[in-house]
C-alpha cells in the first residue's frame, strides 16, 4: 500500500491506483473527460492535470496516468496545473459551439461546469470554428458532432465494451469524427450509454429532446423493472411523465451501463388511458364506493361458495411490498389460496431455481464479469437480458472462454463481438477450462436435469427469472406453500379472483363469476375485471424488488402519479378547477391498497409491510450494492449498503 | 572524409546484389553468424557508443538490452523508415542508393535481439527506396543471407516491408507499431516502452534505417573503428545530415558527427548562395528550435546541440538567410505539425491550430502586443501533450521566442511582415 501526500491529505491506497482515483478515495475531484472508472484511463484529454511537488516524479502529469508511488507530494491546486487545466479548456471552447441554450446536456454537461470551473471566461480564439455534419443515427440518439471535445469515451464504450462495429473514430488531427460509418440507426443493443458516458452534448437522449431541463428534472435511485437482473437506474420524470432513464452505478449488478431496452422501455407509465380511476362494472367510481363494493362482494363470493373459493394472486412484477401484503390478506379471507406465479410451469421453475441462491452457488453480474468460463443453457441473452450479454463480453475480454449451448453461436458471438464455441452438452467443455465457471440459464427451461449440473466444476449459477421480483414471488410462495394459478383453477372450486399486478389470460377468467384486478397496466386481467382498484406503477411509489441471484434493493418514488401534462385535454388549460390532487393522480401503491382492504375485512394491518425475517429490509437503502435474502428461513448475508 | 553508409554508392544509380557483396557486403553478417553470440553482437555495438539516427538520439545497445529475453513468446523488431519530417530526407537518399546496408543491419540486429521476423515500415511517398528495398530482400533470401536457417547457422529470419498508409504519426514509434498491427496511428502511453511491450503485446526494438545500416560497419570494423570516427571525442561515427535552404549546396552529406554548424555549412555546402548571409537554421529537422549565427561554432552531436538549447535530431538543417521571416518560416512548420496531428489529446489536436492560428494573425499583420506572450503561454502547456509531436512542434516556436522577439514586435507595430511574406 503506498502512501502519498494529495493536497496536504495523506492517503495509502493499494498498488496500481492512479493519482486520479486515489484523490476521489479522499473526496478530491480532479476534473476529467477521458477517464471514466469503467472504460479507463487514456489521457487523451489532459484536464486531469496535477503538479508532483516533491517524490519519485516531479512536475506537470495527468493524474488519470500516473500510477501512485510512495512518497508522492502531489497538488491538484498548484497554480500551473490549474493554468493547465484552463488552457486545456480553452482548446476545446476554441471550436466548441455557444449553443448551450438549445442543447439538451445544458445544465447536466460536464464541459459547461469544467468552464466555468476552471475560468476561462474570456475568449481569446478571434477565427472560424470547425464544423461537422451530423449523422441520423436512429430514433434513440441525437447526433451533434460539433459539440464534440474527442475524449474518445464513445468509441471506447461503444467498440470495447459493447463489441459495437458499427460507429467509430475516422478522420485524423482537427477533423477526427465520432459516427458510423454509413449513416442509419445504431446497432448496439447497448447504444443508449452514448448518452450517459459523452461528457457534453454529442450524444443526447432523442425521445426527450427539448423537453426538460436538469435542474427542472424529477429523480430518484430506482431499479429497472425490465427483467430479473435489476439493474440500477435513474429515471428522470417532469410534469408527470417519464422523460428518460439513465444509468445508475452498481458495481454488484450492472456496473456503470444498461440497455437500451431498459433505457427507452418502460414508456407505458405514461399512457394517460391507464387505469386512473377505481371502476365497478366498467364505471368509474369514486374510492369509498369502490372499496366497498369489493368488500361486499367478497362477503357475498365467501358466503356462497366458502373460504376456498378465493384465489389471490401476486406477480412476479408486483414489488415485495405487495406480496407481503397479498399473504397477509389471504390470511384473513382465503387462507392457502395464495399464489405468486400464474402458470404452474413459472412457479416450477423459479421455485426450482431458488435451490441456487445460496452465496456459493450464484453468480452476480460482477461475477460473470470476472467468471475464467461461461457457460449459457440455450438463453438468448440479448433478448431477454442484455446487460447479462454484456457481463459475458466482458468475462470475454478478460479471457474466459464462452460456451454455448442451444442457441445459434453465430448470433451471439458476432452480435458481441465475441468469439464463442458452440457444446452439445457440459461435459463437452474441456476440464481444464473450467475455471471460475459460470453457468447462465434460465428458470423457465428448469426444472430440468440441468440444475444438478451446477454442481459441475464448482461453477457458479445464474438463471433469469420471469420477472424484476419473481424471487420475492418464490421466497413467499415457499413461505406460505403458495402454488400457482394455473393449480388453484384446476381444483375447480375457485370462484373468485384477486389479481394484483397479475397477468392472467383472460380466457382462464371467463368462467369466474368475481374478478378483481389491482394493476396500474391495462391488461387483458384488468379488461375483463369487474372491479378495478388502480395502483401507482414502480416510478410512483418507494418498492424493493429481489433479483435473480436474491438481491434485494429499494426504489424510490420518482414522480408524483397522475395524467401527465402532456396527455392533459388542451382544451382544460389553464386549469379552472384548482385540486390538490393532479388529474388521474389519486392512486396508492398496490400494497396500501391491499393494507387497508386487510383492516376493512377485520385484520389489522402492519405499520411496516417488512416483519419477521423481513424486518432488516425496511431501512434498505436504494444506493449500495443491495441486501442479499438467500432461501427460505435460512440466515441472509449483507451485500453492503 | 571517410564515407561509411555512402561508400558503396554508385553515381547515378542504385548499387547491385552483385557490387555491394563484392564490397565486402554481407560479411559482416557471415562473420557474425559464425563467429559472435547474439549477445556479444549487442555488447558491441554498445561499445561503439551508436546513438538512434532517428531524432532522439538514445543509445542502440542499451535499447536493445532493455528487451527481456527469457520471456516466452516472440520479440519484434522494426525498422523504422517513416522519413516524414520536413527537412529530413536522409533515409530516401540512403536507400535509393544503396538499399543492403539496411537489410544486412537488420537481419544482423534481428540475430542480435533473437528476432525471428522483423518489419520495415516505409513511408508510401518512397517509391523508389521501397521498390529497393523488396529487390533487395528477395536478393538476400535466394542468396541464403534472409529466411530459414541463414548460412547454414540455424539462425532464420524474416523481413516483412510494409507501405505505411502514410501519416507524420506513423513515425512516433508507438504509433507506428499500432499502424503495423491495423490500428488507427495513435500514439500508445509509455511506460510500458515497446521493448517491454510492443508490437502485438510482444517486446520491440523500433531502430531507425540510418541506425540499422551502420551496424554492419560496426561488426565489420569494430566499436573503436566506429567511435573514431567521430570529430569530437563525445561523438561516435558519422552522420548523414541532409542540407536544405539557402546554401549553395543543398545535398545530404555524410559528414564525421561532431563537425561544427559553420564548417558545415561553409564546407560541404559551399557557404550561402550568393549574396546571402547567414540568419538561422534549423539544426535537426523541424522539430528542432532554431539555430542562429550564436550557435555557428558549436559541434553537431547530440549532446553538443542539446547544450546549446536545441536537438540534433534527425540532422536535416534548415538554413535562412537574413531575407526570411522567421515568423513565416515557423507558420510554415506549424501548419504542416497542426495537419499531421493525429487528434488522439487536446493540446496537439487544438493547441497546434491555435498556434497556427496566432501566428497567421501575426504574419498578416494583424497581431497583438498580447500574442507573444500568448505564443509563450502555449509553448509552454502544449509541452504537455501526449506523445512528443506537440512538444517537437513548439520547437520552432521556442526558438523564436527566444531569438527572434524583435522580428515579432515589428510585425505588430508594422502591423505587416516586414520580409513582405517571404517565409
Amino acid at each position: 500500500m503506498p502512501g502519498l501526500i494529495i493536497d496536504d491529505i495523506p492517503v495509502e491506497v493499494p498498488a496500481g491506483t492512479t493519482v486520479i482515483e486515489a484523490a476521489r478515495s479522499v473526496g478530491i475531484w480532479i476534473p476529467h473527460f477521458c477517464y471514466h472508472p469503467a472504460l479507463g484511463s487514456v489521457g487523451a484529454c489532459r484536464l486531469c492535470a496535477v503538479k508532483l511537488l516533491d517524490g519519485p516524479v516531479k512536475g506537470i502529469q495527468m493524474s488519470c496516468m500516473l500510477p501512485v508511488q510512495e512518497g508522492m507530494v502531489v497538488s491538484t491546486t498548484d497554480a500551473e496545473a490549474q493554468a493547465m487545466r484552463r488552457n486545456v479548456i480553452e482548446w476545446l471552447m476554441i471550436n466548441h459551439p455557444h449553443d448551450c441554450p438549445v442543447c439538451d446536456e445544458g445544465g447536466e454537461c460536464t464541459l459547461q461546469d469544467y468552464t466555468i470551473a476552471g475560468g476561462h471566461g474570456l475568449r481569446r480564439y478571434d477565427g472560424k470554428k470547425r464544423t461537422y455534419h451530423n449523422q441520423e443515427l436512429g430514433p434513440h440518439i441525437q447526433h451533434e458532432m460539433n459539440r464534440c471535445i474527442h475524449c474518445y469515451r464513445c468509441v471506447r464504450f461503444y467498440q470495447e465494451q459493447a463489441g459495437g462495429t458499427d460507429f467509430g473514430v475516422m478522420g485524423s488531427g482537427a477533423r477526427v469524427y465520432f459516427g458510423r460509418f454509413k449513416e442509419g440507426a445504431l446497432d448496439s443493443p447497448f447504444s443508449g450509454n452514448l448518452v450517459d458516458v459523452c461528457p457534453t452534448g454529442v450524444f443526447t437522449d432523442k425521445t426527450s429532446r427539448f423537453r426538460a431541463r436538469y435542474w427542472d428534472y424529477d429523480m430518484a435511485p430506482s431499479l429497472c423493472p425490465g427483467c430479473s437482473l435489476g439493474c440500477n437506474i435513474t429515471p428522470v420524470a417532469r410534469y408527470r411523465e417519464l422523460l428518460k432513464i439513465k444509468a445508475r452505478r452498481n458495481d454488484g449488478v450492472n456496473g456503470w451501463f444498461i440497455c437500451d431496452r431498459g433505457r427507452f422501455g418502460g414508456r407505458e407509465v405514461n399512457d394517460p388511458a391507464r387505469p386512473r380511476a377505481p371502476r365497478v362494472d366498467g364505471v368509474d367510481v369514486p374510492w369509498d364506493q369502490a372499496l366497498d363494493t369489493f368488500v361486499l362482494r367478497l362477503g357475498e363470493l365467501l358466503a356462497t361458495h366458502g373460504a376456498g373459493s378465493l384465489a389471490l394472486v401476486g406477480s412476479p412484477r408486483l414489488p415485495l411490498e405487495g406480496q407481503l401484503l397479498l399473504a397477509r390478506l389471504a390470511e384473513i379471507v382465503s387462507p392457502g389460496n395464495v399464489c405468486w406465479f400464474t402458470t404452474a410451469g413459472e412457479a416450477r421453475g423459479v421455485l426450482a431455481a431458488l435451490e441456487t441462491l445460496p452465496p456459493e452457488g450464484v453468480a452476480s453480474l460482477a461475477d460473470v464479469r470476472g467468471a475464467g468460463c461461461v457457460v449459457i443453457l440455450g438463453v438468448d441473452l440479448l433478448a431477454e437480458a442484455p446487460m447479462m450479454a454484456l457481463a459475458v463480453r466482458q468475462a470475454w475480454r478478460n479471457g474466459a472462454k464462452v460456451y454455448v449451448m442451444g442457441i445459434s453461436e453465430w448470433t451471439f458471438g458476432s452480435f458481441l463481438g465475441i468469439s464463442v464455441t458452440p457444446v452439445s452438452s457440459l461435459d463437452e467443455v474441456p476440464p481444464a477450462e473450467r475455471v471460475k465457471p459460470v453457468l447462465i440459464g434460465n428458470s423457465r427451461d428448469l426444472p430440468s436435469a440441468r440444475v444438478d449440473e451446477k454442481l459441475w466444476g464448482g461453477a457458479r449459477v445464474a438463471l433469469l427469472q420471469s420477472g424484476p421480483n419473481a424471487v420475492g414471488a418464490a421466497l413467499l410462495s415457499v413461505d406460505h406453500d403458495g402454488a400457482s394459478l394455473e393449480e388453484l383453477l384446476a381444483s375447480g372450486r375457485i370462484k373468485g379472483v384477486v389479481a394484483v399486478e397479475a397477468d392472467i389470460p383472460g380466457s382462464w377468467l371467463a368462467g369466474i363469476p368475481f374478478v378483481a384486478a389491482l394493476d396500474w397496466r391495462q391488461t387483458e386481467t384488468v379488461a375483463v375485471a369487474q372491479l378495478l382498484l388502480p395502483t401507482t406503477s414502480w416510478l410512483e411509489m418507494d418498492g424493493t424488488f429481489i433479483n435473480y441471484e436474491g438481491r434485494a434493493q429499494r426504489f424510490l418514488k420518482v414522480m408524483n402519479p397522475g395524467i401527465p401534462l402532456r396527455g392533459l385535454d388542451p382544451t382544460l388549460h389553464p386549469p379552472r378547477i384548482h385540486r390538490s390532487v393532479p388529474p388521474g393522480g389519486d392512486l396508492r401503491p398496490a400494497w396500501r391498497l391491499l393494507a387497508h382492504l386487510v383492516e376493512r375485512l377485520g385484520g389489522r394491518s402492519p405499520e411496516s409491510p417488512f416483519t419477521g425475517r423481513w424486518e432488516r429490509l425496511r431501512d434498505l437503502h436504494p444506493e449500495g450494492e443491495g441486501i442479499m435474502v438467500y432461501t427460505h428461513g435460512s440466515d441472509s448475508s449483507e451485500g453492503g449498503g | 572524409m571517410e564515407q561509411v553508409l555512402f561508400r558503396h554508392n554508385r553515381p547515378g544509380r542504385c548499387i547491385t546484389f552483385a557490387e555491394y557483396r563484392s564490397q565486402g557486403g554481407f560479411g559482416a553478417l557471415t562473420r557474425a553468424l559464425r563467429e559472435l553470440a547474439p549477445l556479444d553482437l549487442q555488447q558491441l555495438v554498445m561499445d561503439s557508443r551508436l546513438r538512434g539516427r532517428g531524432g532522439a538520439g538514445f543509445p542502440t545497445g542499451l535499447k536493445w538490452s532493455f528487451v527481456r529475453r527469457d520471456l516466452p513468446g516472440p520479440r519484434w523488431l522494426i525498422c523504422n523508415c517513416d522519413e516524414m519530417e520536413p527537412g529530413t530526407y536522409k533515409d530516401r537518399v540512403l536507400l535509393e542508393a544503396n538499399p543492403y546496408s539496411l537489410v544486412e543491419g537488420v537481419i544482423l540486429a534481428a540475430y542480435a535481439l533473437g528476432v525471428p521476423h522483423a518489419f520495415i515500415f516505409i513511408r508510401r511517398g518512397y517509391e523508389s527506396a521501397a521498390a529497393n528495398l523488396r529487390r533487395a530482400l528477395a536478393e538476400a533470401t535466394t542468396a541464403n543471407l534472409l529466411g530459414e536457417n541463414i548460412l547454414g547457422s540455424g539462425f532464420s529470419c524474416h523481413i516483412d516491408l510494409h507501405l505505411s498508409a502514410g501519416r507524420y504519426i506513423c513515425g512516433e514509434e508507438t504509433a507506428l507499431i499500432n499502424a503495423l498491427e491495423g490500428k488507427r496511428a495513435n500514439p500508445r502511453a509509455k511506460p510500458p516502452f515497446p521493448a517491454v511491450k510492443g508490437l502485438w503485446g510482444g517486446p520491440t526494438v523500433v531502430n531507425n534505417v540510418e541506425t540499422l545500416a551502420n551496424i554492419p560497419d560496426i561488426v565489420a570494423n569494430g566499436p573503436e573503428w566506429f567511435r573514431s570516427l567521430g570529430a569530437t571525442p563525445d561523438a561516435a561515427g558519422t552522420k548523414l545530415f541532409c542540407v536544405s535552404g539557402h546554401v549553395q549546396n543543398s545535398h545530404c552529406f555524410e559528414l564525421p558527427l561532431g563537425m561544427t554548424l559553420g564548417e558545415i555549412i561553409d564546407g560541404p555546402c559551399g557557404g550561402m548562395k550568393p549574396g546571402r548571409s547567414f540568419k538561422a537554421c534549423l539544426p535537426g529537422g523541424a522539430s528542432t528550435p532554431y539555430f542562429t549565427r550564436e550557435q555557428w561554432g558549436i559541434p553537431m552531436e547530440f549532446d553538443a546541440v542539446a547544450k546549446a538549447g536545441s536537438r540534433l535530431g534527425t540532422g536535416g538543417i534548415v538554413v535562412f538567410d537574413e531575407e526570411t521571416c522567421m515568423v513565416g518560416a515557423t507558420l510554415n512548420l506549424i501548419r504542416f505539425y497542426a495537419r499531421e496531428s493525429c487528434g488522439w489529446c487536446t493540446p496537439c489536436r487544438e493547441g497546434l491550430p491555435y498556434v497556427r492560428h496566432i501566428l497567421e494573425r501575426l504574419e498578416g499583420g494583424r497581431g497583438e502586443p498580447g500574442d507573444i506572450d500568448l505564443l509563450r503561454e502555449q509553448v509552454k502547456y502544449l509541452n504537455y501533450a501526449f506523445c512528443a509531436l506537440a512538444p517537437g512542434a513548439m520547437g520552432p516556436v521556442d526558438g523564436l521566442l527566444r531569438h527572434f522577439q524583435e522580428e515579432l514586435r515589428e510585425h505588430i507595430t508594422l502591423k505587416r511582415c516586414p520580409f513582405g511574406g517571404r517565409g
